[in-house]
């Protein structure tokens, strides 16, 4: 982390500013952009022409586009993001309501493919060319080409309905309300198939990539002087790896936009109660607000992701500095 | 006088009709098992639990078990007693009075009193409910309350429909207390709610799930069954399905056409066909011709298109049978108003391209018609209309492809979302042809009468698509809406449909049904009522 100076972060983390001015612009102009027209799905279907005037102005929708867009923005910048057309609460305190149950799933699923990953790619690269090698890299092809909402159908089928293992949906056993340690237990019972569903494409990418790295590095002149000098294969492999891991890291840093999309799916079929669920009802009720909060978080999230990519690579790479 | 009103009017009111399936009835017969947790699953967190301000299917579905209407409606669809005990319909249908039942309270212990009803229509229903604020927003003159336990609506002509209007449904009392001077749309009693049905919330868990306790001193004394009600939030309907088989839930307010064969099959589940639903109900799936659009003025042209389109197929690959090919404009749901026995263009393709040849759209050497002598048509114009519907339409569309295909038509369907089809159907009418479900709702006024009255064309969304005009059609439709005896009401929408039906504004496909399922432990559900649970017990 000595890698990294105190004014590169400085100046990374200013750069902030504008990137969210133009994302809020962008996913503004882009929201807008999109037919439809929320007033419908706010008063449903059988009012009259005055009824969803009525409407449209109560939710400011009758304003122009350039003076909502200049409140939404003087809104967002003073930390308020706005009250949501469908909750008729603030945007901010339903994302917060639903942003743990979203991380949990979202970082269970990154340990997991990540761990699993780096661990499955090392046993592939040790044992290539053999049974257990082909055996893992179609295993990953497949689970790379794999969707998720039809691997979490067959998730269910196959480990819920079929042996009655796990639950199908939620995130807690609605029967029963446990507290303390058995509703954790509850809740990791039920995050166990999601989290299984959402972490197979990122495992199989890992796995490939591990895989295919390490077989490279462990040709190479430093690995063959290492062994020479007679270090053992572990500590050979330790070395190999941590170069492994730069091309790893940018991966999966690169790939928290592709997680939250994914986790939308995986939220929707597994009954999840967290963002995912949310967005996806938003977008259908044409919830502005809502929508743009949402948008705006994921914007951010990717944009720091890569931002920690970056420090994390100078952790690796004592060769990288940042100024 | 009272006597006489209410049995005209019983006899009109529609029926909600209600089919049992499965392999055995309902466990009626076994006696109701106090305690325990019922489970249903709904399909979206409906935001906020307030249904006086939506109508939301939604926000009804999860909400209405915390409230009740001034009325219920029984099993055929007449008037019961909720929070009226009795009532009065007096003037020919100008005035309804009406005596609540004493010693009703709120869920926070609050007496239950007129104002309460009076302040819910006024300040809230009038406003924010789109079906009420429509159809008695202009009628109704007036609320009175004499007293406590008295409530009078005074209307500025006879209004017949108000006895179907008044349930959990279409008009939902809240409490004054907890309303006044707050904005409805944004009180925190919208997600901390206060009502005076058998249920009221004991935690709101946002995207999850809804819990609701037992209230203890609801009105009708023993009921409910169950010491707490959960709503799962599980969107999607596939999920549901297994979560029933797997156990985790009891009762299923749908099941998807692909999983209706498994289920119905299945002897641990029970099922019943219901043309109710709390966000719009009685529901017929209608292809709307555009009369703005000078080729389709020609009624021969409409006509050939209708003998053009076989609707079994509609039916059997789309519904999975839930439903039924529609015999007239108005639902059989509503018995009172259905006109049967109409003739409507049958399946006959060599009808339909007789009368294609006789308007002048002549078959050219590839198949497709194309213009020969039709007034103010191009010679040699292609016979081709867009179809719009709703993504989750897209079947419809493609068989509607096929069959006016088959006759010489080309078709090109065009799907929209909801939020986007309204504005182009209702404002721009950007369309040639599309399908709707229209849904009837609870009486001809609510939801068949914007189908067809001229004052009904846009903008509102899911009003006279067709730009339909008929002084006559118009005049008996204000008829009907004054006229309480239920005969002269009847034959007044049964001259309404057998014009509709020679002139064919819309085509009407098929009337569409939902098939509710619960566990076999489970019993006393009312499919047809969006206090569906007030019975219901289930044994562990």
């Amino acid at each position: 982390m000595q890698a990294v100076s105190s004014r590169y972060l400085a100046r990374h983390l200013a750069q902030l500013l504008p990137t969210i001015a133009a994302l809020i612009l962008l996913t503004f102009c882009l929201i807008h952009l999109a037919p439809g027209d929320p007033v419908i799905a706010l008063g449903g279907e059988h009012g009259d022409a005055g009824y969803y005037a009525f409407i449209r102005a109560r939710f400011g929708l009758d304003r122009p586009l350039p003076v909502q867009l200049l409140a939404y923005a003087r809104n967002v910048l003073g930390g308020d993001l706005g009250v949501s057309y469908v909750h008729g609460r603030p945007v901010a305190s339903l994302i917060a309501e639903r942003l743990p149950a979203t991380l949990l799933l979202m970082s269970t699923a990154l340990l997991l493919s990540s761990a699993a990953g780096v661990a499955l790619g090392l046993l592939a690269a040790h044992r290539a060319h053999r049974p257990a090698d082909l055996l893992l890299r179609s295993a990953a092809l497949l689970g790379y080409a794999t969707p998720s909402f039809w691997l979490a159908q067959v998730a269910v089928l196959a480990l819920a309905i079929g042996t009655g293992l796990f639950p199908v949906q939620g995130m807690t056993d609605a029967r029963q309300a446990a507290t303390g340690l058995r509703h954790a237990a509850d809740v990791l019972h039920h995050l166990a198939l999601p989290a299984l569903v959402l972490a197979a494409n990122e495992l199989a990418l890992t796995t490939r990539l591990v895989r295919t790295g390490l077989l490279e590095a462990l040709g190479t002149d430093y690995v063959r002087t290492a062994r020479a000098k007679g270090l053992p294969e572990g500590r050979v492999a330790r070395h190999a790896l941590r170069n492994v891991l730069l091309p790893v890291v940018t991966v999966i840093g690169g790939r928290v936009g592709m997680l939250c999309s994914g986790a939308v799916l995986v939220e929707a079929v597994f009954a999840w109660p967290g963002l995912g669920q949310l967005l996806l009802s938003s977008l259908l009720a044409r919830d502005y607000p809502a929508l743009l909060g949402m948008f705006l978080l994921v914007s951010l999230a990717v944009v720091l992701a890569n931002l920690a990519t970056d420090l994390v690579y100078g952790w690796l790479d004592p060769r990288i500095r940042y100024e | 006088m009272r006597r006489k009103h209410l049995r005209v009017l019983g006899s009109f009111l529609l029926t909600a009709g209600v089919a049992e399936l499965g392999p055995a009835p309902v466990l009626a017969q076994d006696a109701p098992v106090r305690g325990g947790t019922l489970v249903v699953a709904i399909s979206a967190d409906p935001g906020h639990l307030n249904p006086a301000i939506t109508t939301s299917g939604a926000t009804h579905a999860a909400a209405e078990l915390l409230y009740n209407g001034l009325l219920g409606q029984d099993e055929r669809g007449n008037p019961i007693p909720e929070l009226a005990e009795r009532w009065q319909v007096e003037q020919g249908g100008a005035v309804y009075r009406f005596r609540l039942r004493d010693g009703v309270k709120w869920h926070d212990g609050a007496p239950f009193t007129a104002a309460d009803v009076k302040f819910t229509f006024e300040e809230i229903l009038l406003k924010f409910h789109a079906r009420t604020k429509a159809s008695l927003g202009g009628p109704l003159a007036g609320i009175d309350t004499p007293d406590d336990r008295s409530i009078v609506f005074r209307f500025k002509q006879p209004y017949a429909p108000l006895l179907s209007q008044l349930d959990a449904t279409e008009a939902p009392i809240l409490a004054r207390h907890v309303y006044e001077g707050k904005d409805p749309q944004t009180n925190p009693a919208n997600t901390n709610p206060v009502g005076t049905g058998p249920f009221k919330l004991a935690a709101y868990k946002k995207g999850a799930e809804i819990r609701l306790a037992r209230n203890p001193g609801y009105f009708k004394a023993g009921l409910p069954y169950p010491d707490e009600l959960v709503m799962r939030i599980i969107p999607d309907a596939s999920t549901q399905v297994l979560a029933l088989e797997n156990g985790e839930v009891d009762f299923l307010w749908g099941v998807p056409g692909p999983y209706l064969s498994r289920v119905k099959a299945d002897a641990r589940f029970r099922t019943a066909q219901t043309g109710y639903n709390p966000g719009g109900s009685n529901c017929i799936m209608t292809v709307s011709f555009n009369l703005d659009r000078p080729i389709l003025k020609e009624v021969r042209l409409r006509r050939a298109l209708a003998h053009a389109t076989d609707r079994q197929p509609f039916l059997a690959q789309i519904l999975f049978g839930e439903g039924k090919v529609a015999a007239a404009p108005i639902s059989s749901e509503i018995p009172s108003a259905h006109a049967a026995g109409l003739a409507l263009p049958r399946f006959d393709r060599g009808e339909a391209e007789r009368l294609l040849d006789a308007v002048g759209w002549k078959r050219e050497g590839d198949g497709a018609r194309v213009a020969r002598g039709v007034p103010g048509v191009t010679d040699g114009t292609r016979l081709a209309l867009d179809f719009v519907h709703f993504p989750a339409f897209a079947k419809y569309g493609e068989l509607i492809r096929q069959q006016w295909g088959a006759a010489g038509v080309a078709v090109t369907q065009r799907p929209l979302e909801p939020a986007v089809f309204a504005p182009a159907v209702f404002k721009e009418r950007n369309f040639d042809t599309n399908v709707i479900s229209y849904c009837n709702g609870p009486d001809p006024e609510i939801g068949v009468r914007r189908m067809y009255h001229s004052s009904q064309i846009g903008p509102a969304p899911f009003t006279n698509a067709a730009a339909y005009r008929n002084p006559t059609v118009d005049a008996l439709f204000d008829e009907a809406s004054r006229t309480v005896e239920g005969d002269k009401r009847s034959r007044l929408y049964r001259q309404i449909q057998e014009i509709v039906v020679q002139e064919l504004p819309y085509y009407w496909l098929v009337e569409t049904l939902s098939t509710r399922a619960w566990s076999a432990r489970c019993g006393g559900f009312k499919p047809g009522s969006g206090l569906f649970a007030e019975d219901a017990f289930c044994k562990r």
